[in-house]
């Protein structure tokens, strides 16, 4: 059926409050990260800066080693997208294809810790990681999200998907099970995969309670670690937060706009299995 | 995070961690006796300190040491600074896992809660001369008669007010509780506060603005290692708080960070709060407005003008790899030539009485307002569980702010919530 002209305004209408209610904050984020402390702070607020600076960046760049609490985020975030990416499609793979005495009960513990807070995991993950001398370690703050059960399930949801055929066949061409998953179960997986990316990228990226109470050191600073600092004495200082806010927001818009065509095809084909 | 109430909220995050530690801490004789404060080398020291520090403390304390690197060659102080919002959390968990500093900044109120887990090195007698120092502030530290740490510095609590306002109505800073619900009326009816004075009644400040008002009227929250919340002076404080909002004199539909600018623009006439404001409101409000505001103490109610004490101490971790140095590091700290250029690098308050007399303080007259305040002041009991007691607290102030219990009934019910949470000890 065709839309009427009247139902094609409604549409975008409604389109358009969405878009302004999800990119409104954004933008003043971004508008307020250039004017003077002052400005932010009126009442009534100001949208379009009056004053036009960089002083908040200069300041943030000062006061907290941004370079280097970003260069951790993206090493951290990193390599916990690769390894979560490797292990659970592997542990996905098994759970999905292979049979092995006990899998129901290994897959219903990997269940039941969806269930559970990690704010709860929090102390006894911190005394393990102290006890094991990782403490203020990058290995410490990576540890314990190297394979996440959200990240498990999720892949071994899409595994049970594939069909059955393309293994038996892998098989009868003599391959084994590594060169199986390898080969032909991961190619496969490629939309999984990239929502898996990027929920692990996000998370990493954002997460702040694990590496502030794991990095002991401003060397070993996330970037929401560092900027948490600046939450001092006389008050909070909304200038550099807005500013801060901006150098972390920033790089995720980036990948948003890359990974944008994976990501909706992600969601498209797990979402709903 | 509203600016009057900044260390509560960052504190309000600990709850949970706590509970994990205290659960932690279980397998320990609970019903322990006084510790005993070993001394400390007072000769020469050498090697590496590790040090906790909050916030801007944090940023600025990292070069502030070097001094004292260079009166002790061979001394090596590494700062590390957290943010307020995750320092509980991280001090916390770090004594679960046995991986403390050697010495770390705690808010004043956590001293109970973290020498309870017995992580905590007693303040060694032969280095710190504990009368140096505020009461009230000393009093954060110390738990049944052992201290644990030494004040770093305080901050305390007075009137602002708006001076043009005040003027414009012919009024003077008020004495007693009686002229400061005249003063409250003055300024909203002649002095052009269409709001009247800003009483804090949300979460996060409310308290410390009603303890006050307790022990001025004689009360005490805690007696014989219990809280007691449910007496006549707590339900005269509870009356006066309430009858502000009663007689419309302070308004109860703020709306969340509305607050300082309500006072910039005159909406409210005054509230009370700590050393902070004057500089958020000399930057917020801009050059012109620094005329407009003043400070006074707080009016006197039937006993006192006790204030509410607050701050900072610093703490030894018993595990501390270099304690000799970590004690005389904490000692170079609250000498009174230290202390008064601390004030100057972050206007944090000395909590060392004689440093008050340094030049660098004598000099502003708003800032003696507080230091006349400051000794009369007080703090929260440094029980284990006072943060949880806290936020009861602020809930039944809510409730009483906004009209639906009696003064009486909130005293009960505060009560009755304290006792089932206990004090931990």
């Amino acid at each position: 059926m065709r839309r009427t002209r009247r139902q094609h305004a409604i549409i975008y209408l409604g389109l358009t409050v969405g878009l302004v209610l999800v990119v409104g904050p954004f933008l003043w984020t971004a508008l307020s990260s250039v004017k003077p402390e002052r400005e932010i702070r009126r009442d009534p607020p100001t949208f379009w800066p009056e004053t036009w600076t960089l002083d908040n960046f200069v300041e943030l760049f000062e006061r907290v080693s941004i370079g280097t609490a970003f260069a951790n985020s993206v090493i951290i975030a990193l390599v916990l997208v690769v390894t979560n990416l490797l292990f659970c499609s592997m542990v996905g793979y098994a759970f999905a294809k292979l049979d092995f005495r006990g899998k129901n009960l290994a897959f219903g513990l990997v269940l039941v810790q969806l269930a559970i807070p990690a704010i709860v995991l929090m102390v006894p993950q911190f005394v393990l990681i102290a006890k094991l001398g990782m403490v203020n370690t990058f290995i410490g703050i990576i540890l314990p999200t190297v394979v996440t059960p959200l990240g498990v399930f999720m892949m071994r949801q899409f595994i049970s998907d594939l069909p059955d055929e393309l293994i038996d066949a892998a098989r009868v061409d003599g391959a084994r099970e590594f060169r199986i998953y390898f080969r032909i179960i991961l190619p496969l997986c490629g939309p999984a995969l990239a929502t898996l990316g990027l929920i692990t990228f996000l998370s990493s990226w954002n997460n702040f309670l694990w590496p502030a109470v794991v990095a002991q050191s401003e060397n070993m600073y996330t970037l929401p670690v560092a900027l948490n600092i600046l939450n001092g004495n006389e008050g909070t200082h909304y200038n550099l937060l807005v500013a801060g806010s901006v150098v972390v927001i920033a790089p995720i818009l980036l990948l948003f706009v890359f990974l944008q065509r994976f990501f909706i095809q992600g969601i498209a084909t797990t979402g709903l299995k | 995070m509203n600016t009057i109430t900044r260390r509560a909220g960052a504190r309000a995050t600990g709850g949970l961690l706590a509970l994990a530690i205290l659960a932690a801490g279980c397998g320990r004789d609970a019903a322990q006796a006084p510790e005993q404060a070993q001394n400390v080398t007072t000769g020469k020291v050498t090697g590496e300190v590790t040090v906790w520090a909050m916030g801007e403390e944090g940023k600025a304390l990292g070069t502030f040491v070097k001094d004292f690197e260079s009166a002790n060659p061979g001394v090596k102080v590494n700062v590390t600074a957290i943010g307020w919002d995750v320092a509980h959390d991280k001090i916390t968990a770090a004594i679960a896992g046995g991986a403390t500093p050697d010495v770390s900044m705690i808010g004043s109120t956590w001293s109970g809660e973290l020498a309870k887990t017995g992580a905590l090195d007693p303040t060694p007698g032969n280095l710190v001369d504990k009368a140096a120092f505020f009461p009230g502030a000393w009093q954060t530290v110390e738990l049944s008669g052992t201290a644990y740490g030494v004040p770093w510095y305080v901050e305390t609590r007075v009137l602002y007010y708006r001076t043009d306002q005040a003027k414009k109505a012919g009024v003077q800073p008020p004495k007693t509780w009686q002229e400061f619900t005249e003063f409250a009326r003055a300024l909203k009816e002649k002095g052009g506060a269409k709001d009247g004075f800003q009483q804090s009644y949300t979460l996060g400040a409310s308290w410390q603005e009603v303890l006050p008002l307790i022990w001025q009227a004689g009360g005490e929250i805690v007696k014989d290692g219990t809280y007691t919340f449910d007496t006549p002076e707590a339900v005269t404080a509870l009356k006066q708080y309430e009858s502000l909002f009663k007689q419309k004199l302070a308004p109860t539909n703020t709306a969340e960070g509305a607050f300082p600018q309500t006072f910039i623009k005159g909406e409210v006439g005054g509230f009370f709060s700590g050393p902070w404001m004057v500089g958020v409101l000399n930057n917020d409000g801009g050059p012109e407005f620094k005329d407009k505001f003043d400070v006074a103490p707080y009016p006197k109610g039937p006993v006192s003008g006790t204030s509410f004490i607050g701050g900072s101490a610093m703490a030894v971790f018993k595990k501390a790899k270099n304690r000799d140095a970590a004690w005389q590091f904490l000692q170079w700290l609250s000498e009174p030539k230290v202390q008064a250029k601390w004030y100057t690098t972050v206007k944090a308050l000395p909590a060392v009485q004689v440093a008050w007399q340094e030049p660098e303080l004598t000099a502003d007259k708003q800032l003696a307002v507080f230091g006349e305040q400051l000794k009369d002041a007080k703090t929260p009991p440094p029980f284990p569980t006072w943060e949880q007691v806290a936020r009861v607290l602020e809930g039944e102030l809510e409730k009483l702010a906004r009209g639906t219990q009696t003064p009486e009934q909130t005293a009960k019910s505060i009560q009755s919530q304290a006792d089932t949470i206990g004090t931990g000890l």
